[in-house]
């Protein structure tokens, strides 16, 4: 039993007995609680915060990864407070094979930062289930210690125990009825053994095809991630990336112009370029993948906005369905087309002695490139959300000393992100403005999405 | 009508008699047994007294004789009948011959057995006479119909997951098993899958239209399949079985499915259906004529949503498992029973979770009071019957639990263990006809009260791996001269004819209605 229902537990057997013999009553008239958006955003952005840190953290959390972790946390938040959203609707019914959702009681009144906090940390312990034991235990910390720090939202003098386990065991059902959908998309211990008796992927082999990169040479990267089920997009085709350049060796082709265009650029990147690569890295392991990244922005931009608990539950709902289904499709594409990295290229057939400075290249086809199609998909979601032209502040890095850095737009922090792989000498701008194509389209099924009933 | 208006119901008394009536089984077993725990009540010696068989997982499931006297202590007598099994997780009996002698089906991890009853309840395995042949899948749910113009049932079953994916089980459901009588007239031919599976924890022939042509519900949990949801199949005669889609009418749904029970709640002469699952059970109404299979949920405006423990302080969701209609207090109103129990020790569902008696009101809504009634069990729940065990005409319940001691309860309506006192009138009957379908499964009776009619449909399937065969039981409520009629399988309707109160009755086809007595 955790700490916090320590105390409660008298208070429980007295409810319990209320209960028992209340039994006759007819449903009694709910007292009114106020609706979600009444609430500060303060438990969804307190949980994104703790969830980029795991992601950053937790071994195996691949930029796919976590795209997904922070999809399925997006949609346990959506699902277990959208009855508290006057004129919203569930997303069941529209999303791939989710049929249904429990639904709260009528006759119960709930508190949406209770219910909230409850779906969190249990989606953010069955998502990251291999997390150490001392993020485990921060993950318990943080769901105690919120309705502490943020007593405007758990006001004592409202929330009655009765109303409290109410809240929690419905967040808590809701993330299980989730994660029930969750484990058959494909995508689910990805980070962990194989568990679906998959043989080992073997890259097709020819002209213009990926092969394992310099310096490390390491395998594939999860490559059947395109074969999971998306969110949104009823199959990864349906955001095709419009067709490459045929593949050539020949000078004066468009593939070998693009090619020496990653050879020059990269070699001649001027300092901003090379901080504008590293900036939009994002790493596994060293950051929260750019996935992320752009939970990480509109975390704060939430939170710089006085957002309500509504507003961020749909907000972080439409951006991280949409970037989860980008990398699907863009891993979809990758491994369809099994294009080859411009360090093999430019190797082969330009300078054998190349190799981009900046960065490895990572281990999976390159076209399209995944960040251009993810970057693209969030801005294209938080534009239409929140405005294409609203400037924001990107403080993500700043721990990291490359930030704040500002923007005007989500779209100029997109195409930056996106060409900063041309810069890194590790994608072609063809793949760059495949990606940003792609990208859209996902942004564009995403919003097409009825929140509203 | 408001709750001022409505009286509430009367509470019957349930004596806890597991020890002395001699009931010894525990459901024991770790992953594969974690849903089933089933149990079949049916009267194998004509002393009208219902046998018990208990399914008791990896352990040996046990017969036990019903020794009762009649309106005294339930007395079980543990017997050998050639039923004794391993790996048993469910049961459901039922004449499949159609020679007066009742069969029985037991659900097991590994190949369903089907025993062809003897007489003087001993019993032989038929699987191979009847050529009916399951394969070695998790067998976890049955039903059964006589489609028409057959002499045998169609037998239909359902299974969860792939045993060999146990390491990665989500979306490996495999598919259920309609087999039907051969062509020969004797026994049946092969069986079909019915795919898509998902994970059946229950199923139910029922009419639910009154075409006079029962489908079967399944119900599936949402814990394993991929892409699945609960579904309905037409099995028409001649023809494939094939899935009502939404198209038809029918609405897409994803619960923990795990029971089935159903009942004409409203009198519109259309069975609602409890569709019993992890805090998310439904009951769900036929909408609109009958022409579509389209329902919709009224479990919140009947009281029945029962999604937490009502009793003993835990807050968590309730796991809820068998489902039964039937009148515990004799008042003319149906009730539903729910057993509840946590998976194993899943920690965010509740540990303590008490069967539901859910008593009905002239209103329409149930009032919990599983609590006074005495059967509020905090053990891990799971089959469980309503059978009138010492024919007193008040329904004595017994529950299976997993990991724990199998639970008998003796109803003694208003009074106590030691003076019983009925709390209504009632009646029970049985339906015989000659051809095939003895028992005359999927006939609908109905019963006048004078205030008001009830219906029943005699079905096999549906609960939690627990079936029955007997008496059907009807509450009278204060009526004394009350009218029945019945509809037999074929749709021909019988008379209404004057049925005693508080007494057993036999009603064949042919010869009508006699009073039964016990010998």
């Amino acid at each position: 039993m955790k700490p916090f229902r320590t105390w409660l537990g008298g208070l429980l057997a007295v409810w319990a007995m209320a209960q028992s013999q209340s039994a006759f009553a007819q449903v009694r008239a709910p007292a009114p609680m106020p609706p979600a958006s009444a609430y500060s955003a303060a438990v969804s952005t307190e949980w994104f915060s703790l969830a980029l840190q795991l992601a950053q953290q937790n071994p195996g959390f691949s930029p796919p990864v976590v795209s997904r972790a922070l999809a399925y946390l997006s949609l346990a938040l959506y699902e277990s407070v959208v009855p508290g959203m006057a004129g919203y609707q569930s997303l069941a019914g529209q999303l791939n094979e989710l049929i249904s959702l429990p639904w709260a009681q009528l006759d119960e009144p709930l508190h949406w930062p209770t219910v909230a906090n409850a779906s969190m940390a249990t989606m953010t312990r069955m998502m990251f289930s291999n997390a150490s034991a001392e993020n485990k235990a921060r993950i318990d910390l943080l769901e105690r210690n919120l309705p502490i720090k943020y007593s405007q939202d758990f006001d004592p003098a409202v929330l009655s125990v009765e109303i409290t386990n109410r809240s929690e065991t419905f967040g808590k059902l809701m993330a299980m009825a989730i994660m029930t959908w969750a484990r058959t998309d494909g995508g689910h211990e990805a980070w962990g053994p194989i568990r679906r008796n998959r043989e080992n992927y073997v890259p097709p082999s020819g002209p213009g095809k990926w092969s394992a990169t310099p310096p490390t040479f390491s395998p594939a990267l999860l490559p059947w991630w395109g074969e999971n089920r998306p969110f949104v997009l009823r199959r990864a085709q349906d955001c095709p990336a419009p067709p490459p350049p045929t593949y050539s060796e020949e000078p004066g082709s468009a593939f070998y112009k693009d090619a020496q265009e990653v050879y020059r650029v990269s070699n001649a990147a001027t300092q901003e370029q090379r901080q504008f690569a590293l900036y939009w890295a994002d790493d596994a392991g060293k950051t929260p993948t750019p996935a992320g990244h752009w939970a990480f922005i509109a975390n704060d931009l939430l939170k710089a906005q006085k957002a309500s608990l509504a507003g961020a539950a749909e907000t972080m709902a439409r951006l991280n369905l949409a970037m989860s289904d980008a990398f699907v499709a863009s891993w979809a594409t990758k491994y369809s087309l099994n294009s080859i990295r411009p360090v093999t290229y430019v190797q082969l057939v330009i300078d054998s002695n190349w190799a981009p400075q900046l960065m490895n290249t990572p281990p999976f086809p390159e076209y399209p490139s995944g960040h251009s199609v993810q970057s693209r998909a969030a801005a294209g979601v938080l534009s239409a959300l929140m405005g294409t032209n609203t400037r924001f502040t990107d403080n993500t890095h700043n721990d990291r000393g490359w930030g704040p850095r500002s923007f005007p737009s989500f779209a100029a922090a997109s195409d930056e992100a996106a060409l900063s792989r041309l810069y890194a000498g590790i994608h072609f701008r063809f793949g760059v403005e495949g990606g940003k194509a792609q990208g859209q389209c996902v942004a564009d099924k995403v919003m097409a999405l009825k929140f509203k009933r | 009508m408001g709750l001022a208006q409505t009286a509430p119901p009367a509470v019957p008394h349930f004596v806890n008699e597991t020890e002395s009536a001699g009931l010894q089984s525990r459901f024991e077993g770790e992953g594969e047994f974690m849903v089933g725990g089933g149990l079949a009540t049916f009267d194998c010696d004509g002393d009208g007294l219902p046998e018990v068989y208990v399914t008791a997982g990896v352990n040996k499931a046990k017969f036990y004789r019903n020794r009762s006297s009649r309106g005294g202590p339930i007395k079980l007598q543990e017997e050998h009948s050639g039923l004794e099994l391993t790996n048993a997780i469910g049961a459901y009996p039922l004449d499949i011959d159609g020679d007066g002698i009742t069969d029985l089906v037991v659900l097991r991890v590994g190949e369903v057995e089907v025993f062809r009853g003897l007489g003087a309840c001993k019993f032989e395995r038929a699987n191979d006479a009847w050529n009916i042949h399951t394969g070695n899948a998790w067998h976890t749910a049955f039903s059964a119909t006589w489609e028409r113009g057959q002499n045998w049932p169609t037998l239909a079953i359902g299974t969860y997951i792939d045993r060999s994916k146990s390491d990665f089980p989500w979306g490996s459901c495999t598919p259920a098993l309609l087999i039907r009588p051969a062509a020969s007239g004797k026994g049946f031919a092969p069986g079909q899958p019915l795919t898509p599976g998902y994970c059946a924890l229950s199923m139910l022939f029922s009419d639910w239209n009154r075409s006079g042509e029962a489908a079967l519900r399944v119900s599936n949990d949402r814990e394993y399949y991929k892409g699945g949801q609960e579904q309905l199949w037409r099995i028409a005669p001649g023809q494939a079985p094939a899935l009502y889609t939404e198209a038809q009418g029918w609405k897409p749904m994803q619960i923990w499915g795990m029971g089935i029970a159903s009942h004409d709640l409203d009198g519109d002469g259309f069975p609602e259906v409890f569709l019993t699952s992890m805090a998310d059970n439904k009951l769900q109404k036929l909408e609109g004529d009958g022409s579509r299979p389209s329902f919709g949920d009224v479990a919140y405006k009947r009281g029945v949503t029962a999604h937490r423990p009502y009793a003993g302080g835990d807050v968590h969701p309730s796991t809820a498992w068998h489902a039964q209609f039937a009148d515990v207090n004799n008042d003319g109103l149906i009730d539903l029973l729910v057993v509840k129990g946590n998976v194993s020790t899943m920690p965010d569902f509740a540990t303590l979770d008490p069967t539901n008696l859910l008593l009905g009101q002239a209103d329409g809504r149930f009032v919990e009071a599983g609590q006074e009634a005495g059967i509020a069990n905090f053990k891990r729940g799971r089959g469980g019957m309503l059978a009138d065990l010492n024919g007193d005409g008040l329904l004595d319940l017994v529950v299976v639990n997993r990991w724990d001691k199998a639970q008998l309860w003796r109803n003694v309506g208003a009074g106590s263990a030691d003076k019983p006192v009925g709390m209504g009138h009632w009646m029970a009957l049985r339906l015989q006809q000659n051809d095939g379908n003895r028992d005359a499964v999927g006939a609908w009776v109905e019963v006048d009260l004078g205030t008001q009619v009830i219906r029943q449909e005699l079905t096999v399937g549906g609960g939690h791996a627990s079936g029955q065969m007997g008496w059907m039981h009807f509450g009278l409520g204060e009526a004394t001269a009350v009218k029945a009629r019945v509809q037999w399988p074929s749709g021909e309707w019988s008379p209404w004819q004057a049925v005693p109160a508080d007494s057993f009755s036999i009603w064949n086809k042919g010869s009508g209605l006699d009073r039964w007595s016990a010998p």
